[in-house]
């Protein structure tokens, strides 16, 4: 299979702070790939590298052969990316629906003037759009929500939303920021099936863990990152044992 | 503690009520305002009444800005001012109809609408507000001090009354129908767009404009015509204005008029049209109902504001949906339908 996104010598420096260092990267079409390492690692930089919010100090990002960095956010997630966020940010005064309809707004043909005097093009998009987005409520079982405020879901469900605004945008490449951040075990297998049947229907997904056994159950290959550096890939399996990754994680061995 | 349920309850109840009535209701209200001008004679009513309706278009404009965007904009004054002195400067100078000197007040207030938005809506926060702040003195000041082109402070009088057709409609029923029917044309545009996926854009940045961007947003490109809009909507309303009440003078167009629609929308509800409605009619009438305390308005005015913001800091009516709360009580008498009948099959 071809690659679908290459990253390539990719570093991010803030002042004399280097967030990532080098970094490679492949996501090949369809797979689950995560990216793990301790807090502080640059993880999340990555995702604001990928996504566009911040410009690279070098290297590049290609997506389908395309050169990505350097476009601004919203173009970058028109060619097919969409994310969540670490810590949540849904659209708090709009309902649940509005929120996963919102996304689909950077599909829309229609221009202000449809906008202004709700034409027969417009109507017909806006039809689509609420079948789709109560379609996407459904997948990831919300559909009761529908009217509710996202502030009073329970959390995992609110995860789940930011999952479902991200599908909205007609995204090909999810990328999700620690969807399993502060879930408990049952909401975390949830998820977890979640996303796995996500894959099948065809996504690509890159996502941030700190949630172990989540990780390796569901990730096809890990990217390992250390202060910036990438200190490991591979599958699950290899990852675990690799040396450098114990390291990061538990420390070294005190050499006697 | 108790009493305050009780009246939150009441509240609720009367939302409710009219959400599930809105179109008996609206076709009431509506016979009504048409009615209007029929049932009395008074021109001083009459007069009230007009200036209520144009307030609320302009209250509407900057509800665009400020309830749904989230941006303060303190210009709303400026571009009724630029599109009223436009309006009669076509009319009196260029020979403009009445109806072409009302777009070209339009046109005119919306390039200066997209001239500040330009610069200033990159930013966000209250740069906005800042800037256009100091943009609706600059335009008072210019008001005041072009003398060959606005005769400064000798305002522009006998401006000609609004002419359609031919028929020239100087009776104060006349001009209150004419507002009457751009209040409706624009109350119907502005719900069109906030229910569209521009409005969902807008109410988007005002929650988190970060994460709108990252959904795909350019919004920067939003905010801008959301802008414009808005400026054109207070430019055509101005130059109907001006028509109007036939004079015209830099003092309506001061920035503490701008701030005057921002209480009204604030005191409305944010985000909402009924709450603009509510809002500028009720501190339309209201000043005029107290004009022996004119001095203490701007006073009363400050009091009100921080009792709103302790206690309904959305406004009375604050992002009230009506369909949204129509839309919730089906949802919820649907569900209470299927409970009960699998309640039954279990018997």
């Amino acid at each position: 299979m071809s690659a679908n996104l290459v990253v390539t010598g990719l570093t991010q420096q803030f002042g004399g702070l280097t967030a990532l260092n080098n970094v490679n990267m492949e996501v090949n079409l369809g797979e689950i790939v995560g990216v793990i390492g301790p807090n502080g690692a640059g993880k999340t930089t990555l995702f604001n590298v990928i996504t566009g919010v911040y410009r690279p100090t070098s290297g590049s990002v290609v997506l389908n052969g395309k050169q990505i960095n350097g476009l601004k956010r919203y173009e970058i997630t028109r060619l097919g990316f969409a994310r969540t966020f670490q810590n949540i940010r849904l659209f708090k005064q709009m309902t649940v629906l509005d929120n996963v309809k919102m996304g689909m707004c950077c599909r829309s043909k229609c221009n202000v003037f449809d906008n202004l005097f709700h034409t027969p093009r417009k109507r017909r998009e806006e039809k689509a759009q609420e079948e789709k987005a109560l379609q996407i409520l459904k997948t990831l079982n919300l559909l009761d929500y529908k009217y509710d405020a996202p502030g009073s879901l329970p959390y995992g469900e609110q995860r789940r939303l930011e999952i479902a605004r991200a599908m909205a945008t007609d995204a090909t490449i999810l990328l999700l920021d620690e969807p399993a951040a502060g879930m408990n075990d049952q909401e975390t297998a949830e998820l977890s099936k979640t996303v796995s049947g996500l894959r099948d229907s065809g996504y690509t997904i890159i996502l941030i863990e700190h949630d172990m056994k989540f990780v390796m159950n569901i990730c096809d290959r890990l990217y390992v990152l250390n202060h910036g550096e990438l200190i490991a890939t591979g599958t699950p399996g290899e990852v675990k044992t690799d040396p450098q990754v114990i390291n990061a994680y538990l420390g070294k061995e005190e050499e006697e | 503690m108790k009493k305050n349920g009780i009246l939150k309850k009441t509240w609720d109840g009367l939302i409710e009520f009219v959400a599930m009535h809105q179109l008996p209701i609206m076709a009431v209200l509506i016979l009504l305002v048409i009615a209007f001008p029929f049932m009395t004679s008074n021109k001083y009513l009459l007069r009230i009444a007009t200036l209520c309706l144009i307030n609320i278009v302009l209250g509407l404009a900057l509800n665009l800005v400020q309830g749904y965007m989230g941006q303060m904009s303190f210009a709303t004054a400026a571009f009724w001012g630029i599109g009223a002195y436009a309006g009669t400067i076509g009319v009196m100078r260029l020979g403009m109809p009445s109806l072409l000197g009302m777009a070209f007040g339009m046109a005119v207030a919306g390039v200066f609408g997209l001239l500040i938005a330009l610069p200033t809506l990159k930013l966000k926060g209250y740069y906005l507000s800042i800037v256009t702040m100091g943009f609706c003195e600059i335009v008072r000041i210019v008001e005041m001090n072009w003398q060959d082109l606005t005769r400064g402070s000798l305002g522009i009088m006998n401006i000609p009354a609004v002419s359609l057709f031919g028929f020239r409609f100087k009776s104060g029923r006349a001009n209150y129908i004419i507002a009457l029917i751009i209040l409706f044309v624009v109350t119907i545009l502005v719900k069109n767009l906030i229910n569209s996926n521009f409005g969902l854009s807008l109410k988007a940045i005002r929650d988190d404009d970060s994460a709108a961007e990252t959904m795909g947003i350019n919004i920067v490109h939003v905010k801008r015509v959301n802008f414009v809009i808005s400026a054109l909507i207070c430019g055509f309303v101005g130059a109907f204005y001006a028509q109007y009440v036939s004079f015209i003078h830099p003092s309506s167009f001061a920035s503490g008029v701008s701030q005057e629609y921002i209480v009204m929308i604030i005191f409305g509800g944010l985000g909402s049209i009924p709450g603009t409605f509510f809002g500028c009619i009720v501190l339309t009438i209201l000043p005029e109902l107290m004009r022996g305390l004119l001095q203490y308005r701007l006073l009363i005015y400050g009091a009100l504001m921080v009792i709103m913001m302790n206690f309904m800091p959305g406004g009375l009516l604050g992002n009230l949906d009506l369909g949204l709360v129509k839309k919730k009580i089906l949802e919820k008498r649907k569900r209470a339908v299927l409970e009960g009948s699998e309640g039954g099959d279990r018997k």
